[in-house]
């Protein structure tokens, strides 16, 4: 390829459970152009270019963080009057919750989500019960299938033949929180897998992981969840950044230009815990 | 006056446009009737088909819409047709008395500020939010909103705006829809007018219909002011999805009426935070980029892109640093959002502090009728709602309305967005004083002449190829059925050795590879055969000839327009089998004017240089080609005097051998003439003198290393040793002068054109 942009969100940033100690990112080759700059939500993006022949960009981005696992979420508060908050909400805090309520190409308001909805936002029941109740059931009706669905696969065909990957969960899961009300960010980061008792961890074999997070109320504040594990609170799990859906967070995004060839996307991530 | 309108019946009980509630006509159209004379039916379809002559040699109909050519540029793939037919204008103006027109464009022009506040606040502050007129959860559900990185440099969101108005049958007139993100129309409109005022000049002026040429300096001043601030001499250029868009042919009329480049994806490539375009010589910076591809297919690089590797790259990223200027902003496109479109009331209260005058058009509300002239209706005249769309352009924070437009016509059933019946109105302002015409500032341009994107130096390359290769094709088998036709004995002749050497001549002409007379098939048979494949081959070459004009239309001449529409028409007609017996004698004339028109209207720069090249390469293998297919063979003499006429005739030096050599036939001398008389400008040797002048002016040495290269001085006697049946020397000429040729083609390719362009989309996680 003679010509290559991207969007980069790999940077992580700071939550209330995690310090950003250090980031390193390397480009190779070097970038004719380069700019760091944030989203609206908040997120560090780094885009660059390459103007020269190359056959291979590598981004390299060593992430030292600082993370707590949150504590147990629980509360009397109804997912009702969670939704009631936010449909009134007004100045500050609509424009914080506000987008994520939004229905978007990846996030539509699919009638399918009904299946899910209405066994587990029952009447009255608690805003902590109904996340983990949906946080159950995903993980108990969805088959993970790392060959079935890819970036473009749309909500539909995931709900319809309940498998996927992590990022159809958290899709699944943010469009069915907004879908009674409830807002709900896709949040971007990674996970340390563990080794099976036994066996040494293996360097690269984790991928980039994304889960969900519910708006539990301006006393609530944000309720991290992780369909895949049936994880809540999350453990393991650094935060990159979060937006309404994939397209608002993808971790890589980049268009190359020259002869047509294959061009083929490798990614590798090893997350390791720093005693 | 009621008599002009005694064909026309305007429905009981709702507006009519022409006939008032008393069923008289209205006063200002008393005067355009008189203008415009008796509405007979035949008068005006012959006013149609006028105007449609004059629509299609600027390309608006054959060109484009009737005929989608697939070819690539070896012309393998064979062509196609669509069915979709070109829009035509209507021979009854839409007439609007200016006291109307006025009060509608205060309520464009209120509107367009609306819009242009909304955008500067949902991309900024977000007071509408605070405020409670627009939810978050709704802005943020728009499929149009682009939300920028960073703290974007957004000079101004709408330079151009367009805004469909309907009048329902109450007589208000109301908004259908707003076009914010690439707006169309404006260059219909011109084209419009320029065609109606050719076919009724008396009638336009009489009328004293406001002129609307302005708009496009206009257009030119608006576009050139929002150059990012600092730049001297800014380079505005239109930038089309090509000839595929519907609106095209628009793109390519308002990049000439504007004086400026219209680029494509490829020709352009961000560097440093700015983009250039990529010319002949190197790159080229632009400043203000006037976008006719909406904002879906515009970069692939932003997550909104919906059309695979198309567009520009890193475009919004250098628009938001500030390095170009996008018209309109990127994310503009979100205004066109019903949802928004409904609170634009409230949002004209908070943003402006004005109500706002241009009230919604509901779904299903009856409209107002027109006179619409319906060729094949029941009557002439049929009542049939019109869309008015008027255009605004922001010059320095100054927003003009352009006095005119064009309507178009609803089919019943159409919902008055998107109109079906293809039929355009030139719409008239009158009554109004005419207006102070603004003074006319030459804006600071850089000149075209000499910087020629090297997509279209690629374009006229290849035009120039297929002209020519379309030429050979039709030539050779005409002239072989001419022959056949007043002599069928020459089957017979010297053991079949004319029909031997034809025979190998049409498949050079096709460009196919030489092969052997087809076993056990009468030679006629074979011949005939060989005929039809020629004259498809030809069509086929024609196809491309057709499509790469498309490409580089604003290129060519107004006649040249012309002549590629009756060539793609000819296209069709072969195609379809329906072309009559001398549809190759037309297709030659036609070809022949062409080569003309390149020749004698066109400026010569380096443009014209590459469409030349093209052709003086084509010309020279064509050549060789029917010299090493005809006279390579060692036929006998006595077919010797057909062979030669066939070859010579397909040279177009029949003619002048005759009167150069008025003896019998004489080998040396046929290819004296054919290969080293450099005064026949159809011989080698003239051909090989065009391409070292070329390549001289590009100040290209490798090119002229290769012209020198195909230059070979000797023909050996090329009787005296023919082996197998063939001219060995003959034979080995031709190929010690085709290798540098085919080279020298190769050569410019890579030399000259861009390097393929594949925007290619990876992500993932």
């Amino acid at each position: 390829m003679s010509d290559g942009f991207t969007t980069a969100h790999l940077s992580p940033r700071p939550t209330n459970w995690q310090q950003v100690v250090s980031v390193d990112l390397r480009i190779d080759p070097e970038p004719d152009e380069l700019e760091h700059t944030l989203d609206q939500f908040g997120n560090a993006v780094t885009q660059f270019a390459v103007h020269r022949p190359h056959t291979s960009l590598v981004v390299d981005s060593t992430i030292v963080v600082d993370v707590e696992v949150p504590p147990f979420f629980d509360t009397d508060v109804t997912w009702e009057s969670i939704a009631a908050e936010a449909a009134a909400a007004e100045g500050w805090l609509a424009t914080e919750v506000g987008p994520y309520l939004a229905h978007t190409p990846q996030t539509p308001a699919l009638p399918e989500l009904a299946t899910l909805t209405v066994p587990v936002f029952t009447p009255g029941r608690t805003i902590a019960d109904a996340i983990s109740g949906l946080c159950q059931r995903i993980y108990d009706e969805f088959q993970y299938d790392a060959g079935f669905s890819d970036v473009t696969t749309p909500l539909a065909t995931v709900l319809a033949e309940r498998r996927g990957v992590c990022q159809d969960f958290a899709h699944v899961s943010v469009a069915a929180l907004r879908s009674v009300g409830v807002p709900a960010r896709y949040v971007s980061g990674y996970i340390e897998t563990e080794p099976l008792p036994g066996e040494p961890k293996l360097v690269g074999v984790d991928a980039s992981h994304a889960w969900c997070s519910a708006w539990a109320g301006a006393s609530g504040g944000w309720v991290d969840f992780d369909p895949t594990n049936n994880q809540m609170p999350p453990l393991r799990h650094p935060t990159v950044g979060w937006g309404r859906d994939f397209d608002d967070i993808t971790p890589v995004r980049g268009v190359v230009i020259g002869p047509s060839g294959s061009q083929s996307l490798v990614v590798a991530v090893d997350v390791t815990a720093i005693d | 006056m009621s008599l002009e309108f005694e064909q026309y019946r305007a429905p009981v009980g709702g507006y009519d446009e022409v006939i008032g509630s008393d069923g008289v006509p209205r006063a200002g159209w008393k005067t355009v009737a008189r203008a415009l004379g008796a509405l007979d039916p035949a008068v005006l379809l012959e006013r149609q088909r006028q105007t449609n002559r004059l629509l299609d040699a600027e390309g608006t109909g054959h060109l484009v819409h009737e005929l989608t050519l697939a070819t690539d540029r070896h012309g393998h793939s064979a062509a196609s047709r669509s069915q979709s037919h070109p829009w035509r204008l209507d021979p009854v103006p839409f007439v609007l008395e200016s006291a109307e027109f006025d009060r509608l464009a205060a309520g464009a022009r209120q509107r367009m500020r609306a819009i242009e506040a909304l955008l500067v606040d949902c991309y900024g502050p977000r007071r509408l939010v605070a405020e409670g007129v627009l939810p978050p959860s709704l802005l943020h559900s728009l499929h149009g909103f682009r939300p920028a990185l960073g703290s974007p440099v957004i000079q101004r969101w709408l330079v151009h705006y367009a805004v469909d108005l309907a009048r329902d049958a109450a007589g208000v007139w109301r908004v259908v829809q707003d076009l914010t993100d690439a707006p169309s129309g404006l260059g219909y409109a011109l084209l419009d007018r320029s065609a109606f005022a050719r076919v009724v000049p008396d009638a336009v002026r009489a009328v004293g219909a406001a002129a609307i040429g302005d708009h496009a300096d206009l257009l030119r001043r608006a576009l050139t002011a929002a150059a990012p601030a600092g730049r001297a001499s800014p380079r505005v250029v239109v930038l089309s999805a090509g000839p595929a868009d519907p609106t095209y042919i628009e793109h390519s009329y308002l990049a000439t009426r504007l004086g400026i480049h219209l680029v494509e994806g490829a020709d352009v490539v961000m560097r440093a935070g700015r983009l250039w375009l990529r010319v002949l010589d190197g790159l080229e910076p632009i400043d203000v980029v006037y976008r006719r591809i909406d904002d879906p297919h515009l970069d692939p690089l932003e997550p909104a892109h919906h059309g695979g590797g198309a567009g520009v790259p890193g475009l919004v990223w250098g628009a938001r640093a500030g390095g170009v200027s996008l018209a309109n902003g990127y994310g503009s496109g979100v205004a066109e959002s019903c949802e928004l479109a409904a609170l634009l009331p409230d949002t004209t209260q908070v943003l402006l502090g004005e109500t706002l005058l241009l009230p919604a058009l509901e779904p299903g509300r009856p409209l107002a009728t027109s006179p619409v002239f319906v060729a094949d209706g029941t009557q002439p005249l049929e009542a049939r709602p019109v869309v008015l769309r008027l255009q605004l352009t922001c010059v320095g924070g100054e927003i003009m309305v352009m006095p005119g437009g064009n309507g178009r016509v609803l089919a019943p059933g159409d919902q008055p967005g998107t109109p079906t019946s293809q039929l355009a109105k030139d719409v008239w302002v009158v009554g109004g004083r005419p207006a102070a015409r603004p003074p006319v500032v030459a804006a600071p341009q850089v000149d075209f002449a000499s910087s020629v994107p090297k997509r279209v130096a690629d374009a006229l390359y290849w035009l120039g190829r297929a002209a020519e290769r379309a030429e050979v094709a039709a030539r050779a088998a005409r002239v072989v059925s001419v022959q056949l036709d007043q002599d069928p004995m020459l089957l017979a002749l010297a053991d079949g050795a004319w029909g031997a050497a034809t025979f190998a001549m049409l498949r050079a002409a096709q460009g196919a590879p030489s092969s052997s007379l087809p076993s056990g098939l009468p030679l006629g048979d074979a011949l005939n055969d060989e005929l039809a494949a020629t004259t498809a081959a030809a069509a086929v070459q024609l196809a491309s000839l057709v499509q790469e004009a498309s490409s580089v239309r604003e290129y060519l001449s107004t006649t040249t327009g012309r002549v590629l529409g009756r060539l793609a028409r000819a296209h069709a007609q072969i195609v379809d089998q329906q072309a009559p017996a001398d549809e190759l004698d037309i297709v030659l004339v036609d070809l022949a004017a062409l080569s003309g028109l390149a020749m004698e209207s066109t400026v010569r720069g380096p443009a014209w240089r590459f469409l030349d090249l093209g052709r003086r390469i084509e010309r020279s293998l064509a050549v060789l080609g029917s010299v090493e297919a005809a006279l390579g063979l060692a036929v006998p003499q006595l077919a010797l005097q057909p062979v030669a006429d066939a070859v010579l005739s397909a040279n177009e030096s029949l003619v002048a051998y005759r009167r150069s050599y008025r003896s019998d036939v004489d080998l040396d001398a046929v290819l004296e003439l054919l290969l080293r008389d450099d005064a026949n400008p159809r011989s080698l040797a003239y051909q090989l003198d065009r391409l070292r002048e070329h390549v001289a002016g590009l100040g290209w040495a490798d090119g002229v290393a290769l012209v020198q290269a195909a230059s070979v001085e000797s023909i050996a006697a090329v009787h005296s040793n023919a082996v197998n049946g063939r001219r060995v020397s003959l034979d080995s000429y031709v190929l010690a002068v085709r290798a540098p040729l085919l080279q020298l083609a190769d050569a410019i390719v890579h030399r000259w054109f861009a390097d393929p362009v594949n925007p290619t989309i990876v992500r993932g996680q």
